[in-house]
Parts: structure tokens; C-alpha cells; sequence
């Protein structure tokens, strides 16, 4: 079964008399544990692709299968559990909440799934070990460097156990000893975990992890290739 | 559908509350302030309305008071009644019944060599007033009555000058028998009396109520029966006596036999009620502002929790969350204000400056403000109630950012 | 203060920043004034109803009396020739009325009932020209100055005595020199003042008659004046003292006969504000709090316009203009919506449930009708408007401390 399918998918921004085509028809199908990099230059629609496949926003038209469940029919609270529940998501920045620190940060998706406290505290303590920031656990977002956030959001990202995490140039702030600690981070949990990455980036050491590159440009999708 | 994972939301809730400090502070002082000012307000009114109505019911009609059917429209000898019955007599010695006494009433004018005085004379049992009446707790000159025989007068202190007579003098008290036929009698003056009104002072004089009866040749008859029971507040201890209204007798609570009082009660509740929600009103600019304010800080945080999975009635939950702790901060500081400043008062608020106002409106010139506990109910509810309403839109807002939106909002 | 053009096309703009913000301040402004409004001019109308009822019916703005009468109002402290000093005042203060009383207990019986109760003797020919009891009579008619044992009783009186217009009452009491007096008359009207006191104790007749049933010679026991305005004694006062210099009379004003009447009003209008002080403070403190985050909000934008070169003192003018704008803007829209609602219930009164019972202690109508004037308008908003500026002064404060540096850096 794939784990994404887009058909058709189009989603049309309207500024003035103009319009702005972020996805134009874009067909894509992505299997399980795959590990993909959408790459193209900015404005070629490789965030709202991402955000379409993890219902963040409505396409236009076209339609949008997320484990074999079409979700651009769904409503935002069912939208919200979806994401719950299978997906796990990385931002550029911003990606963490500033009042909780980074083991309540990592906590925060389990408490809201309901899991028990014993248990969350295991696997949260687990997953920061292996990101590595396992002396940091009360450490405030302020307290913690770009890295060492990302490296939180990932670890929040995944202790869940979703699908697929979806990534949003999530090296863009980072340097490049730090970026490439995080990419083997994902390859190292696509591994072990079997879950799905969908990478967006314009850095050419991110697609260089790729195991199948997507090339857009002006939201069509131009190349499409196994690494 | 998954549980409501309450205490990570209360934990952001707090958390959030104190992220802009200072804002939160201003906030809070302007709620401190004003459940205060609630309280503090009703509490003096409260105090003042009190001593209104103790004062008025101490100045005789009691809890309850039973009279002649016409007495009150024409509260003359003529419409006196008989002593109690059997019947009444049991329906007194009830439980509810703290005291009860029967008096003569009757309008009278009193001479002294110099001057002449209208007046209300009084006849009393002094062993039954004892605790129901002001008089027997408040005599400052000369003795109380000693029984129901007692042939002595005794008179308020402003009624002495006013006739320029003293203890020991004789006075005339003149007023009408049954057949109103003038009657008059000697009477030499035994006891002053003080009240914590002037007017009072003018108002009564009293005798042994078997003296009063037999210079007013009305046999055993009595003009009323003032009854007290527990509280003033609430008189439903005592309407078993209203079963015993008739034909030959009247029974009426001291708020319908004092109009005025009885309204002020009433009109006073409504009136707390005014000023908890004008106050409030004015301070909700203010709560919504803060609650916009921080929402709008936090937008990007909003669409980060969206994305990761949380249902947008979890976010309304959140913002309401935080309202409500806002509100129950302010208000237990404002309780805890008001408390202290309503002890620190307890020996009252000197209003002597003004003292003829306060003797205008029925009032002594020292007030002792009341924090009555339906009051504090009443006040928090409607803080607690009003101020999540209050919450609800900006809260709305937020749970209706669109995902994409807020993440890329600045 | 200093005020450019650009500086205020600034603080305009930045207002509108966030209309949201800008409005909910306004709007507590605008709430509290249109509150303070009303209420003030209620209470103005109040009080005036308050001075005109319990003056113009007994007491009136002045009194020329023995000398401690006042304290003790005792039967032989009297005007000695009442009658020719009142005609003296006459001549000598047109614009003003002028009247003699007298006044004394007596026992009042009809053919069933007896009562204690005040008897005033008054000129018929005077009276209702410092005294609104003669125009409240109900039955009947005020007395005249050819009336021989004619009485005007109260309503309650007529109940309790069980009169009516004609019978005859009986008089028992003492006169000036302590001797038994006793005296007739006819009831020829019957007063309703709405007063219970008044209607219930309250008897008139003819200062003549008076003066014979109770030993009085020619004398009264005061001479009551109604002037112009209540407000403005002193003229009036000095031609009496000049007029009257018998020893042992002096002359009392309103607030001296009445002292309860001018401090209900001072400790009305102490609780009154008490709550206006309690609302205002209210609003200074969302006006801090939003002038405060607009501050912090804009540190950045502070810190790059001082580097810029603009002097740390602008900005802080900048912030008070601001707050200026907004408290203008709150003062206008409460002074025309609260003159609104202060015209509307000037014309329908405002009332309350409870409020007719309460009034009619104070011998005051059931309905009140604020009443508007430049003062009852403005004051309340002027307050808020000044405590607003106040409020200002601690956001304005932090600009000067400001590092153009550490600003900048401030996320």
C-alpha cells in the first residue's frame, strides 16, 4: 500500500486579478518507508505540497490519500487527528513550544493521544537518547541551540511512531556539521523505525541522502528519480 | 475521539499566563482591584442597610409583630386587643420565638413645667423587652422599669432637654381613654434612656404597662405583640404565627410593616448586583485586550500545535483555560483584599463628619461593613461567569486559524 | 509639548496598527464615560429635587430666630413684634418672601380621637410665598387672612383624628408663660405632601389665632425668608443682620436649620465617588496595559530610529500623543453618547423598582431627571481623560531608557 497519493492535486493562490498556480496537477505516489527529497527553488510549491499531504491546507482541487485514506474531503478536527496520529511533522524554525521544555515538548503529542505518563516518560527519555540530547531533557527552547531545537522537534517528530514525518527544509537554519548530523539522524530512523521521510530542501548535501529525488519547479513536478 | 488531556493544558495555561509578566501583573491588578471594590462596596452598603435595620427594629416592632387588624392605619387606643390567648401563648413558646412581649401603645403629649411634647407612651413588661427592645440595654441615668406596676416614666435623653426637666422631676403625660375622654396623669421621671438615634429619643417614654392600662381605663387589652426571632434576615421561624391571623388580630413581618426598609433589602440586592457587573464590565475591555494580545503573540504556536495533531476545541479549551486561571488569580486576591480590609474595619467607619445625614437616614453615625458569604458567592460567580464569556471570543479566534496561515504568520 | 506634523500623522497610523487593540481602549473610555456621565447629571438632578423639597416646604432658604432656639426650640425663645420686623424686611428686600411662624405642641381632639401634634401658626397672606404646603392642599382650601378658627390638617391627621372638611378640633396645651392653653378650630383643608412626617404631625393656623390661644402677645418664633437662590445668601443675610439688631435674634441659613440635607448630598456623592474613582483607575490600567505592550511590541522598531538619530524624548511624546488620540477620541464618543442618554431619561426620568417607596421617605419623586450641564458633562471625562495621560507615563518612561542597541536586538 502507498503511504501518500496525490492525484491531480492543485492548489491556486489568488493575489489581485493574478494566480499563483503552487500546485498544478501534480501526481505523485510515495510508498511506505521511503525516503524522499522534494528539491526545487523557492516558490516551485514544495511546502505546499507538503502541507497538502498533511492536511494543513485544502487544495484546490485534485484529490489527496494519506494510508489509503483520502483526506482532502476530511474536516480540521478529524484533519488534526489524522496528524495525531500518523503523521509527525519538522519545520524550518519555530518548531518548538517556548513555555514547555524539551522532554514536555517531546511529551507534548502523547499527552494529547492520552498515553500514560509512565510510559511517555520511558519513551521520551528513550528518543532524546537517541538524538542525543539526553542531558538537556529541561532545558527551555531559549536555553537550546538551533541544532540541538531541530534535533527536539525530530525526536518529537518520531516518538509517536507516525507513518511518515514530514520535514519542511529543516536544515535551512543550521550549519553544515549540524545538518548533516541531523540528516543521518533521519536515515538512521527510517531504518530502524520503517517510517516514511518527506524532505523538502534546496541544499544539495540534503538531496545527496536521497534515496528518490523530486525535482519541481512553478508546482509541477519536472523530475522524479531513484538516487 | 481521544481524552482531553487535561494537565498539559492546564501546564500551558499557567505557563502562558506569565510568559508577558508585566501584562499579566497590570491584569491582575486591575481584577485585584476590581473584585475589591465589589466587595468592598457592597460590604459598607451592606453594613449600612444592617444598622438600619437592626436599628428600626430594635426601636420596637420586632421580627414580627401582631396588632389589631386597624392599628396600623390608626394606631389609637381604640383599636387595641386583648391580652393573648391560650392559643397565641402556645403558638409563642414554639421554638422559632427568641422573645416576645405585649405592649400599650399610644400617641401622647407630655408636659414639663417649661415645655409640651408630642410623644409616644409605652407601656411595657420590662422583664419580656429585655434583649427585644433598646431601651432596657441603654439607660444611663436613673433605673429601668421594675414590673408591670411600675409607676415611673422613663423618658430619652433629647425628650429631658427638650421639656428642661431631670431625673426625679415630675412630668404630665396627657392622651385618650377608650371613649376619648382626656385622660391624664402624673408621672415623675426614674430613667433616661440613650439611643443611637436623636429622633428615638423624642419618639417614647415609658411606664409599667398595668399602669399604662389602668390610666387609660383599657383593662388587660395590649396594642401589640413585637416578636424576635433568630435573625432578622430571615423570619420563616416565625410564620406559624401567621396561621394565627384573624379577624381580631393582624401578623406582619417587620418588611411590610416598614415599607421603606423592606424595599431597601430588597432594591440593595439588585443594586449589588449593578455594580458587580458595571465594575466587571469596565474591567472586560481590558480582559479581552490581554486575551487578544496574547493570542495574537502566539499565533505561530498555535499552528505548530494544529500541525502537530491538536484538535482546535483543544485550543478554545486552552485559551479558556488560561482566562480562567487569569480571573481565579485576580479574584482570590481580591477576595483575600477585601476580607483583610473589611477586618481591618471592624471596629467601623467613624462617619461623624457627616452625622446629621446619617441621623436623616435612619443610620448610626459609625458604620461596620458586612462581608456577607452570599455575597462573595455572588461576586465570584459572576466574575467567573462573565469573564469566560468574556474569553470566548478570542479564544474562538484562535481555534479558527487556518493551520498554514498561523505557521507562516510573523 | 511640541506637536509636527509628522509626529502626529505617526501616532495616528500607529493606532491603527491594530484596530482591534485601539477600539477595546477607546471602548472602555467610551463605557466609563458614558457612565460617569449619567450618573453625574443624575445625581445633579437628584440633589436639586433633593434642596427644592425639603426647603421649600417648611424650612426656607432663611430663618430669623432667638438665639438658640434653634438647639432647643423652646415656647418663650421668640421674635419679639414679628409681625412689624417681617414688614421692615419686606420694604427693605423686595425680591425676597418673607413670613412669620410660631410654633407649639398641643393634644388635638376631634370627637373620637386625641393626638399630640405641631401647631404652626402662619400669616394666611404670606405663607405661600416661602412655603409649597399651601399649594399641596388637597380638600378643601389653604386658610385666608379673614379666616376666624379655620386649621389646615394633613391627610394622615384628618385619618387618624376621623375628620373631615368642617369639624371642629379642640386644642390642649401650654403657652409661652407655661399656663394651660386651649383653643377651636374648623378644619377647612387638608395638605398632602407626600412628607409622612409632615402629613401626619402637622397643623396650620392663622398666626393671629395662634398668638391669642397661646399667650403670644405679638410675637412669633421665625420668620422664615425665601430668596432668589439657595446658593447665594450673603446679600440677603447682611440687609437682615443690618435690619435686625435686637439682641438675642440671629439669623440661620439653610444648612444651618437643615445640617442633615447639605451632608446626605456630601456623603452621596462621597460613595458616589468612591465607584467613580473604582471605574477610573479601571480604565487608566487597560489604557497602561495597552500603551505598554505597544511599547514593547514596537522595541525594535524604537531601537532602529534612534540609531537613526531621533532623540529618546520624541519618542516618548510620540507615545503620550498616542495616548492623547485615544483618550481624545474616548472623550468625545462618551460626552456625545452619554449626553445622549442623559437627554433621553431627561425627558422620561429614570426610575428604578424600589426606588418610589425609597424616594418617599426623603419626600422625593419616584422618578428622577438627570440633568445636564456643562459641568455634569464634562467633569467625569475630563477625569478619565487626565488618569489615561497619567497612565501613559510609565510606558512613555521605559523609551527613555532604551539601549538603540539592546532594542534593536530585541526579537
Amino acid at each position: 500500500m502507498s503511504s501518500v497519493r496525490c492525484v491531480a492535486l492543485c492548489r491556486f493562490f489568488f493575489q489581485g486579478d493574478q494566480t499563483i498556480k503552487a500546485l498544478d496537477h501534480v501526481d505523485l505516489e510515495i510508498d511506505e518507508r521511503e525516503f524522499v527529497c522534494l528539491s526545487g527553488p523557492s516558490g516551485s510549491g514544495k511546502t505546499t505540497l507538503l502541507n497538502a499531504i498533511g492536511g494543513l491546507d485544502k487544495p484546490t482541487s485534485g484529490e489527496v490519500w494519506v494510508a489509503g485514506k483520502r483526506i482532502d474531503t476530511l474536516g480540521k478536527s478529524e484533519l488534526a487527528n489524522m496528524r495525531l496520529h500518523q503523521i509527525g511533522f519538522v519545520f524550518q524554525a519555530y518548531n518548538l513550544i517556548p513555555v514547555l521544555t524539551a522532554r514536555e515538548n517531546i511529551e507534548f503529542v502523547m499527552q494529547v493521544q492520552g498515553v500514560d505518563p509512565e510510559q511517555r516518560r520511558r519513551r521520551s527519555m528513550s528518543i532524546l537518547g537517541e538524538v542525543g540530547m539526553d542531558d538537556m531533557e529541561d532545558r527551555r527552547p531559549a536555553q537550546l541551540s538551533g541544532g540541538q531545537q531541530q534535533r527536539v522537534a525530530v525526536a518529537r517528530a518520531i516518538v509517536s511512531k507516525p507513518a511518515m514525518v514530514l520535514a519542511d527544509e529543516p536544515t535551512a537554519n543550521l550549519d553544515s556539521v549540524t545538518a548533516e548530523h541531523l540528516m543521518d539522524l533521519f536515515v538512521r530512523l527510517n531504518e530502524t523505525h520503517d517510517t516514511t521521510f518527506v524532505i523538502s530542501t534546496h541544499d544539495q548535501r540534503v538531496m545527496s541522502y536521497a534515496r528518490r529525488l523530486i525535482g519541481m519547479v512553478d508546482g509541477r513536478i519536472v523530475t522524479d528519480e531513484a538516487h | 475521539m481521544t481524552p482531553m488531556p487535561g494537565a498539559v493544558l492546564f501546564r500551558l495555561a499557567w505557563r502562558n499566563l506569565w510568559r508577558n509578566y508585566r501584562r499579566t501583573i497590570i491584569m491582575l491588578a486591575a481584577i485585584t482591584l476590581g473584585v475589591w471594590a465589589m466587595l468592598f462596596m457592597t460590604a459598607v452598603m451592606r453594613g449600612m442597610v444592617d444598622d438600619m435595620v437592626q436599628t428600626a427594629v430594635r426601636s420596637l416592632p420586632g421580627h414580627v409583630q401582631i396588632h389589631h387588624p386597624e392599628y396600623r392605619d390608626d394606631p389609637s387606643i381604640a383599636n387595641s386587643m386583648p391580652p393573648p390567648d391560650q392559643m397565641l401563648l402556645d403558638a409563642l413558646a414554639q421554638a422559632g420565638v427568641v422573645a416576645w412581649a405585649g405592649r400599650v401603645r399610644v400617641p401622647a403629649v407630655i408636659t414639663s413645667e417649661r415645655d409640651t411634647r408630642g410623644t409616644t407612651l409605652v407601656g411595657i413588661d420590662p422583664e419580656a423587652e429585655t434583649g427585644l427592645s433598646f431601651v432596657s440595654d441603654d439607660i444611663v441615668e436613673g433605673r429601668f422599669l421594675g414590673s408591670p406596676d411600675d409607676k415611673g416614666l422613663v423618658v430619652g435623653r433629647k425628650m429631658i432637654d427638650d421639656l428642661e426637666t431631670r431625673l426625679g422631676r415630675r412630668v404630665v403625660v396627657m392622651s385618650q381613654d377608650p371613649d376619648n375622654e382626656i385622660v391624664d396623669r402624673g408621672f415623675r421621671i426614674v430613667g433616661v434612656y440613650e439611643a443611637n438615634l436623636e429622633n428615638l429619643e423624642e419618639a417614647f417614654v415609658f411606664t409599667g404597662r398595668r399602669y399604662a392600662q389602668s390610666m387609660l381605663n383599657m383593662d388587660e387589652s395590649i396594642s401589640e405583640i413585637a416578636v424576635l426571632g433568630k435573625s432578622y434576615r430571615d423570619v420563616s421561624d416565625l410564620s406559624h404565627l401567621k396561621q394565627l391571623e384573624g379577624s381580631a388580630r393582624e401578623v406582619l413581618p417587620w418588611y411590610e410593616l416598614d415599607a421603606y426598609l423592606g424595599t431597601m433589602l430588597s432594591t440593595m440586592d439588585g443594586f449589588v448586583l449593578v455594580w458587580i457587573i458595571v465594575v466587571f464590565l469596565t474591567l472586560s475591555f481590558g480582559l479581552v485586550n490581554t486575551l487578544v494580545m496574547a493570542v495574537f503573540e502566539r499565533i505561530r504556536e498555535i499552528g505548530l500545535m494544529q500541525a502537530l495533531g491538536m484538535r482546535p476545541s483543544m485550543i478554545l479549551i486552552q485559551v479558556l483555560l488560561e482566562t480562567f486561571l487569569l480571573l481565579a488569580v485576580g479574584l482570590a486576591a481580591g477576595n483575600l483584599l477585601a476580607v483583610v480590609s473589611v477586618a481591618a474595619l471592624s471596629d467601623g467607619i467613624d462617619l461623624s463628619i457627616v452625622s446629621e445625614a446619617m441621623q436623616w437616614m435612619g443610620v448610626a453615625d459609625v458604620l461596620y461593613p458586612a462581608l456577607e458569604i452570599r455575597d462573595l458567592v455572588t461576586t465570584n460567580v459572576v466574575v467567573i461567569v462573565l469573564g469566560l464569556l468574556a474569553g470566548l471570543s478570542p479564544a474562538w479566534r484562535a481555534s479558527r486559524y487556518q493551520p498554514v496561515e498561523a505557521l507562516t504568520k510573523v | 509639548m511640541r506637536v509636527d506634523n509628522i509626529t502626529l500623522s505617526l501616532a495616528w497610523r500607529n493606532l491603527w496598527r491594530h484596530p482591534r487593540r485601539t477600539w477595546l481602549t477607546v471602548g472602555a473610555m467610551v463605557f466609563s464615560n458614558i457612565l460617569l456621565v449619567f450618573m453625574i447629571s443624575l445625581q445633579f438632578g437628584m440633589y436639586r429635587v433633593m434642596y427644592d423639597n425639603s426647603l421649600s416646604l417648611i424650612t426656607g432658604h432663611l430663618q430669623v430666630q432667638a438665639e438658640g432656639y434653634i438647639d432647643e426650640p423652646r415656647m418663650r425663645s421668640t421674635v419679639p413684634a414679628a409681625g412689624g420686623l417681617a414688614n421692615a424686611l419686606r420694604q427693605a428686600m423686595p425680591a425676597n418672601n418673607v413670613a412669620v411662624r410660631a410654633m407649639a405642641f398641643a393634644l388635638v381632639s376631634s370627637a373620637e380621637r386625641s393626638l399630640g401634634v405641631q401647631v404652626v401658626g402662619v400669616q394666611p397672606s404670606y405663607e405661600p410665598d416661602v412655603s409649597n404646603l399651601p399649594g399641596l392642599v388637597k380638600q378643601g382650601r389653604f386658610l385666608k387672612a379673614s379666616d376666624e378658627r379655620a386649621a389646615v390638617i394633613g391627610s394622615s391627621l384628618s385619618r387618624n383624628l376621623k375628620v373631615g372638611l368642617g369639624d371642629e378640633l379642640t386644642l390642649f396645651g401650654s403657652g409661652r408663660d407655661g399656663s394651660f392653653a386651649a383653643g377651636i378650630a374648623n378644619v377647612v383643608g387638608i395638605f398632602e405632601s407626600g412628607s409622612n412626617d409632615i402629613d401626619r404631625s402637622f397643623m396650620q393656623i392663622p398666626l393671629t389665632e395662634f398668638q391669642e390661644v397661646f399667650f403670644m402677645g405679638d410675637q412669633g418664633h421665625s420668620i422664615v425668608v425665601m430668596t432668589p437662590d439657595l446658593f447665594e445668601l450673603e446679600p440677603a443675610m447682611s440687609t437682615i443682620r443690618s435690619i435686625v439688631d435686637a439682641d438675642g435674634l440671629v439669623v440661620h441659613d439653610w444648612d444651618e436649620l437643615q445640617p442633615g440635607l447639605r451632608q446626605s448630598v456630601q456623603a452621596d456623592m462621597a460613595s458616589a465617588w468612591f465607584m467613580y474613582a473604582v471605574l477610573i483607575v479601571l480604565v487608566a490600567f487597560s489604557v497602561l496595559n495597552t500603551q505598554l505592550m505597544s511599547v514593547l511590541d514596537r522595541t525594535r522598531e524604537f531601537g532602529i530610529v534612534m540609531a537613526l538619530g531621533l532623540a529618546p524624548i520624541r519618542l516618548g511624546r510620540l507615545v503620550f500623543l498616542e495616548t492623547g488620540i485615544m483618550a481624545g477620541l474616548g472623550l468625545l464618543l462618551g460626552v456625545a453618547a452619554g449626553s445622549a442618554v442623559v437627554s433621553w431619561f431627561g425627558f422620561h426620568g429614570f426610575t428604578y423598582p424600589g426606588l418610589e417607596e425609597m424616594s418617599a421617605r426623603f419626600n422625593l419623586p419616584g422618578r428622577i431627571y438627570p440633568s445636564a450641564s456643562f459641568a455634569s458633562l464634562i467633569w467625569g471625562p475630563s477625569v478619565v481623560f487626565l488618569a489615561c495621560l497619567a497612565a501613559a507615563i510609565y510606558p512613555a518612561a521605559k523609551l527613555l531608557r532604551l539601549q538603540p542597541v539592546a532594542a534593536m536586538r530585541a526579537a
